[in-house]
């Protein structure tokens, strides 16, 4: 009856793995959990360390102490083997449901010691948090920064985005291309435009006024940059037939109206994103005239505040860019300064 | 602080991808607008899904929508920046034919590994050679699609799993497609034209499923293939000189299926294999065959007698289903003794789970059932099922009476 005097024998002996984290803190963990882990277990095997504590596995850095705890609970479970799908499935359910920051730390440890079917589960879950959320409430769960320029933001991607912002200027560019298209068809039968500001003043004042209008002469202008800067920079391309070519194109400036510009998003062809970029702003030039910067002014502001967006901010950031992008900033006062980068093609 | 910490731009790129694959495209392509470090992290995911859900337009005309998924498709494809190893388009818009013929090109140059394509609706769409050229093609799944390779073609050497489905070959075509893909392991036919005989010669195929229109079926070096079914959706022609003299088609049919585990023979499939001689058993039995699917019309006397023969052969079935297929009811006289006097032989020392359903109560009906109820010893559940407006009491009468060889057998009988 009195075993008092008898030691007694534990039934199983456990035997445990030792498993140091980043931070130097050890802990020790039943060798069937441990090694459930691809990594541990190779450690173990290969090396043998892990059997004492003086000998603990060294995790990768990305396994800090509170997310080691949560893939041993995972491990824990998951590495008896008699248990139904379907209950495998409810633990990973319940599993699963934690802030974003941690399942973005336990996606990221669970990578680093292999444990595959650990990385799909939080990477699904990840996927399902992304999925159906517009590009600002992402940010806001992912801390994300808000670094795009304006420029880059609003690349007409594709028809796919539905950012009424981007669909905006979408419908700008949109429009702008469609100039540009009538403009490039113009050029085929002329062979140089260019252009003298000879226009009369009620033609100028169309230009500030009309939505269209403005913009197509815009164009024009920089059409005749462009043509000029590929004849290296000779600003004296015959300027016989401009004003000829001028009438031609006044004529030609077809009636797009702003209600057109729904057709104009199904009907854009949406490829030109950053050639297209460097073209808009590149080909503004110091020799604009006044109307002509005031009006660029005009919808550019426009654009800021639509877009509710500090736009000298913006303006110093298309600055900052890097030199593979010629572009130029304008500040609110309607000088423009030319920023041009090495790439002068 | 802390909480303010971006940390799912800096995972690695291959969870990236995991994540963003995980995504409908169209969320996947918008996480080009979150940052600067994002804008091109969807370029490398590797599978490209394109379906209705992926890709909602709302449809406005056909046409408008049909352009836009053109131009998405398009776009996500010039922009995409890495291997494609898994493409699958299945849009209910699709419609253009030369659209698809420039993607599969683009495709082509690289290494694709798994391709769906499911065309809605329209004609069969005549694949272009160049997906023939896939070289690292381990999954293909075609839906209402025209194949004519060129007379160059080797098959696909790493194709392992084939599913076809509404597709027009013509016999030469499906037989080198089968024979030249030496990997092959999984193989789906779901009503086909062009060709009507099944040569299946594939000596790695596991798993084989048809459901069409054919004239016969026969294997040939398919030692692995474990599971199968059948289904003839058309009745053959009764030919009845030619049935008498042609060898057993059930022998033949099976001799090439030594390993077989699940078999399902389905419509009209067994009335098919009864268009022969039919020994009263056959030389040898199917010891893994553990799970078998008929559908019987047990008025007919040659289905009886095929389906008697080959339930003999498979002496470790654990589970049977057999599905009354109602037709012509002209009885050609009492179908008696067709489920033989093998009473308390034990022959089916494994079943445990028997289900019959669409039957009316004949004879052979109810002499199947005693013959199996009185040859499972460890039998643990018989559920009968009659057909809609049959069955009733005499049926449960006679059920109630059979003898049965297992001590712990339930008889279910459900309402039709």
């Amino acid at each position: 009856m009195s075993d008092a005097g008898m030691a007694v024998v534990k039934p199983e002996m456990k035997s445990y793995i030792w498993l140091q984290t980043a931070d130097g803190s050890i802990q020790q963990v039943e060798e069937e959990v441990a090694m459930f882990c691809p990594m541990i277990c190779r450690e173990i095997i290969q090396t043998g360390m892990g059997s004492s504590k003086n000998y603990a596995i060294s995790l990768p850095q990305r396994v800090n102490p509170s997310i080691l705890g949560l893939i041993l609970d995972y491990c824990r479970f998951h590495q008896v083997p008699g248990r139904s799908n379907k209950e495998r499935k409810t633990f990973d359910e319940k599993f699963i449901r934690m802030d974003t920051k941690r399942l973005c730390e336990l996606t990221s440890a669970a990578d680093s010691l292999q444990l595959k079917p650990l990385v799909d589960l939080t990477s699904r879950a990840l996927a399902r948090i992304i999925e159906g959320k517009t590009p600002e409430e992402i940010r806001e769960t992912f801390h994300l920064p808000d670094d795009l320029t304006e420029e880059e933001k609003l690349e007409p991607l594709r028809n796919i985005t539905d950012d009424p912002r981007i669909r905006l200027l979408n419908r700008l560019y949109a429009r702008k291309r469609k100039e540009l298209k009538e403009r490039e068809k113009l050029k085929d039968v002329e062979v140089e435009e260019e252009r003298a500001d000879d226009r009369s003043v009620e033609d100028l004042l169309s230009f500030i006024n009309g939505a269209d209008g403005d913009s197509k002469g815009c164009r024009t202008s920089k059409n005749k940059k462009k043509n000029r800067r590929r004849k290296d920079q000779s600003k004296d391309s015959s300027s016989n037939n401009s004003n000829e070519n001028q009438k031609k194109e006044s004529d030609a400036l077809p009636s797009a109206c702003p209600n057109d510009e729904v057709s104009d998003i199904l009907a854009a062809s949406p490829s030109r994103t950053s050639n297209f970029q460097d073209f808009d702003y590149a080909d503004i030039d110091d020799d604009l005239d006044p109307a002509k910067m005031e009006e660029l002014d005009r919808e550019v502001e426009d654009f800021a505040r639509r877009l509710n967006s500090d736009w000298p901010e913006r303006m110093q950031e298309i600055l900052s860019l890097g030199p593979e992008r010629r572009l130029v900033s304008m500040n609110v006062n309607g000088s423009l300064r030319r920023y041009s980068g090495l790439d002068r093609r | 602080m802390d909480t303010e910490v971006d940390r799912i731009s800096s995972l690695p790129g291959n969870v990236l991808d995991q994540i963003l694959s995980d995504l409908p495209i169209r969320d996947a392509v918008r996480t080009s607008s979150l940052s600067r470090n994002w804008r091109y992290k969807w370029s490398h995911i590797p599978h490209l899904v394109f379906d209705t859900q992926c890709v909602s337009i709302p449809s406005e005309d056909q046409t408008v929508g049909k352009n836009k998924l053109v131009s998405i498709i398009d776009h996500v494809l010039l922009l995409h920046n890495g291997p494609i190893y898994k493409f699958k388009l299945s849009h209910r818009d699709l419609l253009g034919v030369s659209d698809i013929d420039r993607w599969i090109l683009h495709l082509s140059r690289g290494s694709t590994k798994e391709f769906v394509l499911e065309i809605w609706k329209g004609q069969r769409y005549k694949l272009p050679s160049c997906l023939f050229s896939f070289e690292n093609l381990i999954h293909l799944e075609l839906l209402n699609c025209l194949l004519k390779p060129p007379s160059a073609f080797k098959g696909f050497r790493s194709l392992k799993s084939l599913h076809l489905q509404s597709v027009t070959l013509a016999q030469e075509v499906f037989e080198n497609l089968i024979s030249r893909c030496a990997l092959l392991e999984r193989l789906t036919l779901m009503n086909f034209d062009g060709f009507t005989h099944l040569k299946i010669n594939a000596p790695n195929l596991q798993f084989f499923d048809v459901g069409g229109v054919f004239d016969d079926v026969s294997f040939e070096n398919t030692l692995l293939l474990t599971q199968v079914t059948i289904a003839l959706y058309e009745k053959v022609k009764n030919d009845q000189n030619m049935s008498r003299r042609s060898s057993c088609k059930l022998l033949s049919f099976f001799v090439n299926l030594p390993r077989i585990r699940r078999l399902k023979i389905h419509n009209y499939f067994l009335k098919n294999l009864a268009l022969s001689k039919i020994p009263s058993t056959l030389p040898k039995s199917w010891v893994d065959l553990n799970y078998i699917s008929i559908h019987i019309n047990f008025n007919d006397f040659e289905e009886n007698a095929v389906a008697f023969c080959l339930l003999k052969s498979c002496p470790n079935l654990q589970e049977i289903e057999m599905l009354g297929r109602p037709e012509e009811k002209a009885v050609v006289g009492p179908l008696t003794g067709l489920w033989g006097d093998d009473n308390w032989k034990s022959l089916f020392g494994q079943l445990r789970q028997v289900k019959i359903a669409g039957i009316s109560g004949t004879r052979s009906e109810l002499d199947c059932i005693k013959f199996l109820l009185s040859n499972s010893p460890v039998l643990e559940q018989m559920t009968v099922r009659p057909a809609p407006n049959e069955g009733g009491l005499e049926m449960v009468k006679e059920l109630l009476r059979f003898r049965r060889a297992s001590t712990r057998a339930e008889v279910i009988y459900m309402e039709p």
